[in-house]
């Protein structure tokens, strides 16, 4: 060991120079502050900018002195009692039955896939992924050949004599929530495989020998066991549902199932002159995810501290 | 892909296409448009936006010019044409794939496409200044903008003698840009009603008084759409209302043409699409729909294999029999941007574009009709370019001089913020 390891502020407790640590954190650092940083400054100016009368383009005001946050007001006033909120309500509904769709499905899955499979397990693990290696766009756009009034799922259910034939794509709510389901399950699966897979068969064999029944073993041991597994999982799959608007695009495109995300996507791709109240709109959705985040990191951070004591 | 559709043209051959086209369209469907950062980042800087230039917006009763700007003059005559390649910015699959190689050896050399998917993109982008491009497709409606934005460069006449000895003269000296100062006519269209002879009911849409209405008829639950475009829809919504020029609604008809859309929601589950007119309509999805005049001519190429395109129609509702309902008519155009690094090459190829024989080529596969004074609807109809059902989708020179003649033209702010309010209430779905 060196010899000046105990003397000099120069050196860690390992022998090695105080900054090579923290340089692991450079890139990271870079990353985070170019690619998220800078684009959330840039949404607020554009929200607290101004509109160029000629091309009615919102122009950011990268100055916070000049910046003028009237827009908030007009969105919020959009929210609750306008017709935003509508879109807004129906996106946290559409969220919600999904997520607990993804829950329902996917948590048998990956308790079938990381403690029943056996030795094929990656086998299941990779059937269940390997659609998903193809393009979300693309998946969704499969579901409206198969959906379409003389796609394939009609064909079958006409050969079983179905005389009155579902139109799947007719702005149902159902089939929107369906391709939510669809594109974001696997996202749910895998961090709860993981979750699964870590516990210990020596606990459960623990409480068995202890009295339980299956179901007390699953109720009390499994489940708290995997239930960070459950909430990482939930909170993957939400965050990007909240901003999602190719879904309801393709499987619907009624204004019955429009979500926040084409709300916001019009107001920045088409009304461009109303490219600031997108923005204002964009940061306010930021806000209330960020709450499902904090959460989220709220419930790790304690059932650590609780494996801890 | 390098699949033409008038591959397919004859009608006992044809074959159903779905061409990188229709994904292209479905992609615009999406907003799959890539947000330029560094253009905002450019756009910094002049607060207040002091010295904003009026807009000089043209009637065909009341034309205007566009007015010349100091440092931005046109090119001298008698130049060199420079080195290719020569960069064009459009719209995508709005220009011949067949015609680009003949333009390539007429001007000798070589072409290269960039494409938009609205028109806020472009405007975007060219006015970020970091793109360079030679020729530009914007809208009529968008010439005065460009100019005031100064966005665009005046044209030298020299370079297009094409454009006295063919265009239509009222297109050759245009209402949004007297003397074509800064732009060429491209294509020309109307904007109305496409639907099917066996889905719908003829005689709910000819010989009405309001043909619009028909799109608030419970008939057709489930079976119409609409184009997913602000000013086309509110629009429509207007003129069914009786609004004569949607231009100058007030708040009170804006609100009204928002309550009539958003009862569209429950009537008769309206649809918004960007290509329902031309593949919807073909594939059966929509009995009728709101339609670009080009839109439909184009429809012939998206019909299945068994399917009989002879069942589809147009009617543009300022021309109906009997019908005393205005009708939105338009064109666009091509121009060069004021940063262009080859505008000779840009006249001539624009030149190129206002020969006769080229238009038709392009029209054949673009579906948009060019403003030629010899490819009068007669003879596109007599040599099979368009068949004589869809006659009513061609447009004439007087119809932009018809009374029942809307002539779109561009929003100011507060206008487009009214517009886009009532935007939001039409497709929230409450």
């Amino acid at each position: 060991m060196p010899t000046n390891l105990a003397s000099g502020a120069e050196y860690d407790t390992v022998g090695h120079r105080r900054w090579v640590w923290p340089a692991f954190a450079i890139p990271g650092v870079l990353w985070l502050s170019l690619l998220f940083l800078v684009p959330f400054y840039a949404i607020f100016a554009v929200a607290m900018g101004r509109i160029d009368p000629i091309l009615l383009r919102p122009v950011p005001e990268w100055n916070p002195f000049y910046w003028d946050p009237s827009v908030f007001a007009r969105v919020l006033g959009d929210l609750f009692g306008g017709q935003v909120g509508v879109v807004a309500m129906r996106t946290i509904g559409y969220v919600f039955v999904a997520s607990a769709l993804c829950l329902l499905i996917g948590y048998p899955v990956a308790y079938f896939v990381s403690r029943k499979a056996g030795k094929w397990r990656w086998v299941w693990l990779l059937l269940i992924l390997a659609p998903f290696w193809i393009n979300y766009l693309m998946r969704m756009m499969s579901w409206v050949n198969l959906l379409s009034p003389d796609g394939q799922v009609n064909q079958v259910l006409a050969t079983l004599g179905v005389t009155a034939l579902p139109e799947w794509l007719s702005g149902q709510h159902f089939v929107v929530i369906l391709g939510l389901v669809y594109g974001y399950i696997p996202f749910f699966i895998l961090p709860l495989f993981a979750a699964l897979d870590r516990i210990d068969d020596a606990t459960l064999e623990a409480a068995r020998d202890l009295g339980a029944s299956n179901l007390e073993t699953f109720w009390r041991v499994t489940w708290p066991l995997s239930r960070n597994g459950v909430l990482g999982g939930l909170v993957i799959i939400m965050l990007p549902m909240f901003g999602d608007y190719y879904t309801p695009n393709l499987l619907s495109g009624s204004p019955r199932t429009r979500m926040i995300g084409n709300t916001i996507d019009q107001f920045i791709n088409q009304t461009t002159s109303q490219g600031s109240v997108g923005a204002a709109l964009t940061i306010i959705l930021m806000i209330f995810v960020a709450g499902l985040m904090v959460y989220y990191l709220y419930n790790i951070n304690r059932s650590t501290q609780e494996a801890r004591r | 892909m390098a699949h033409h559709p008038r591959e397919n043209w004859n009608p006992a051959r044809r074959r159903r296409v779905y061409t990188r086209r229709d994904f292209l369209q479905r992609a615009a469907v999406l907003g799959i448009a890539v947000p330029v950062i560094p253009s905002i980042l450019a756009a910094c800087g002049d607060r207040g936006g002091a010295g904003a230039a009026e807009l000089a917006i043209g009637t065909p009763s009341n034309p205007v010019q566009q007015p010349l700007f100091e440092g931005n003059e046109a090119i001298e005559s008698g130049l060199e044409a420079e080195d290719g390649p020569l960069q064009i910015y459009n719209w995508a699959d709005y220009l011949s794939p067949d015609i680009i190689p003949v333009a390539e050896e007429t001007l000798g050399v070589d072409i290269e496409i960039a494409t938009f998917f609205n028109e806020e993109e472009a405007l975007a982008r060219l006015s970020s200044g970091e793109v360079a491009y030679d020729v530009w497709f914007p809208t009529s409606q968008r010439v005065p903008v460009a100019v005031a934005a100064e966005l665009i460069q005046p044209l030298n006449h020299d370079y297009l003698p094409n454009l006295e000895t063919n265009v239509w003269p009222q297109l050759a000296d245009p209402y949004y840009d007297q003397g074509s100062r800064y732009s060429v006519p491209y294509v020309t269209y109307t904007t109305g009603i496409a639907w099917r002879t066996d889905m719908a009911d003829s005689a709910d849409i000819e010989g009405q008084e309001n043909p619009w209405d028909v799109f608030w008829n419970p008939k057709y639950g489930g079976q119409l759409g609409l184009y997913d475009s602000f000013t086309d829809t509110i629009a429509l919504a207007l003129l069914r209302n009786g609004v004569v020029d949607p231009s100058q609604a007030t708040e009170d008809e804006l609100a009204a043409a928002g309550d009539a859309l958003v009862e569209l929601v429950d009537l008769v589950d309206v649809r918004y699409t960007i290509d329902g007119a031309y593949v919807g309509i073909p594939e059966g999805r929509f009995a009728l729909h709101h339609a670009w005049s080009g839109d439909l001519v184009n429809s012939q190429y998206y019909w299945p294999e068994d399917g009989d395109y002879t069942v589809t129609r147009y009617l543009w509702p300022a021309s109906g029999d009997g019908s005393t309902a205005h009708g939105p008519i338009s064109s666009d155009t091509m121009a060069v941007p004021v940063n262009a690094t080859r505008p000779v090459l840009a006249h001539q190829f624009m030149n190129f574009m206002l020969d006769e024989s080229n238009a038709l080529e392009n029209f054949g596969w673009v579906g948009y009709q060019p403003p030629q004074i010899n490819l009068t609807p007669d003879y596109l109809v007599d040599e099979e370019w368009v068949a004589e059902f869809l006659r009513s989708a061609l447009v004439t020179p007087e119809d932009f001089e018809r009374d029942s003649a809307w002539v779109q033209g561009p929003l100011d702010a507060e206008t487009e913020a009214l517009w886009s309010e009532q935007w939001t209430r039409a497709t929230s779905g409450g």
